[in-house]
């Protein structure tokens, strides 16, 4: 679960402010409002597909990224490999957790 | 898409995106444009689309000077290969617009660059074809803008006259030629006008014709957190790829 701020027109109090915005990997989960305290969330039943589409499409698009990481910088990569490797399943772990059983 | 016959293969335009925000931000406060949406950030959306065109020619960032270490990390990662002009935005719209235009001003001068597109960061989902039609209407009739019409719209007083039915809701990217683009905005520095999007700093100063291109409503802007919900689940319903997306509504 990352969390970023930022500003935005409230819905329910019409106020431009700082809100959290809570990610389940690349989706959005919830945001909240610091000046109202609204929260807009998607449902669980809504975001456990969603996740898995997107999951799809991480999986089917990680090689052509990988590929377009080595061109770009092929001692970078080969260096940050391992420790992405082992990072990426207890990454995988901690999403698929947070959209199940949030 | 444009057809075979149109003339789009030989203009070459510039495309300004606008990504400097408010600047009232303070704090540990993001950007709205440079948050994440399904994978990339806002901005590299936009730039996504509009650079699959053999047509564009320059890519110009507006950001905050305190954006700059952000922007060029998020551009060396999702903008592979685009060769991306960073130019420091001003306190207005119309003051970022000024800056990135001087930025282009040797270039338009030169003749090198035919039409100038002006985009809102916070527009993700401005397709290809969206930009395509702007750069196609732009170069034959002198500005084209993406417009929804908005034939529901009523006024609060009731005693106020009727909303016209042809009223239409005014979308990015603009795209106009590029020297009465630049000639309009000195005129405006000169004469301190602000406008408050491109079309009206070009009504004010020129006479260009300014062609309306019907748009998509999912060519939203990301104002209400909702909104980045609403755009995820497009992009999704999309495939992620904007590329082939018609402009008009089917």
């Amino acid at each position: 679960m990352t969390v970023e701020h930022a500003e935005f027109l409230c819905s329910a109090c019409g106020h431009t402010a700082e809100h959290d915005l809570r990610y389940a990997g690349r989706l959005l989960e919830s945001t909240r409002c610091h000046n109202c305290g609204h929260v807009v969330e998607m449902q669980p039943k809504a975001l456990l597909p969603a996740y898995l589409h997107d999951l799809e499409q991480r999986v089917t698009s990680k090689p052509g990224r990988m590929l377009q990481r080595v061109n770009d910088d092929r001692a970078g990569f080969l260096w940050s490999l391992p420790k992405a490797m082992a990072r990426q399943p207890i990454k995988l772990v901690r999403e698929l957790w947070t959209v199940i059983w949030r | 898409m444009p057809s075979e016959s149109s003339s789009l293969s030989r203009v070459r335009a510039a495309v300004v995106l606008l990504a400097a925000g408010s600047g009232s931000r303070v704090g540990q406060e993001t950007n709205k444009v440079f948050l994440p949406l399904a994978g990339r950030r806002v901005f590299t959306w936009s730039l996504q689309w509009a650079r699959q065109l053999p047509t564009v020619t320059r890519l110009v960032l507006v950001i905050a000077e305190r954006d700059r270490t952000l922007a060029e990390s998020i551009l060396a990662r999702e903008a592979h290969g685009a060769d991306v002009s960073l130019v420091r935005g001003g306190a207005t719209r119309h003051a970022s617009e000024w800056n990135a235009l001087q930025s282009l001003a040797d270039e338009i001068r030169r003749g090198d660059l035919d039409i100038v597109v002006i985009h809102d960061a916070a527009r993700p989902l401005a397709s290809t074809a969206v930009f395509a039609d702007v750069i196609d209407k732009a170069q034959a009739y002198g500005g084209a803008l993406p417009v929804r019409p908005q034939s529901a719209l009523v006024p609060l007083d009731a005693s106020a006259a009727p909303l016209s039915h042809d009223v239409v809701a005014v979308q990015t990217p603009q795209a106009f030629r590029a020297q009465p683009l630049l000639d309009a905005y000195d005129q405006a520095d000169k004469a301190g006008f602000v406008g408050t999007d491109t079309a009206s700093c070009i009504e004010r100063f020129t006479d260009l014709e300014i062609y309306c291109v019907a748009s998509s409503a999912a060519n939203i802007k990301i104002t209400f957190p909702e909104d980045l919900f609403l755009a995820e689940h497009l992009l999704a319903q999309a495939h992620w790829d904007l590329t082939n997306e018609p402009g008009e509504p089917e």
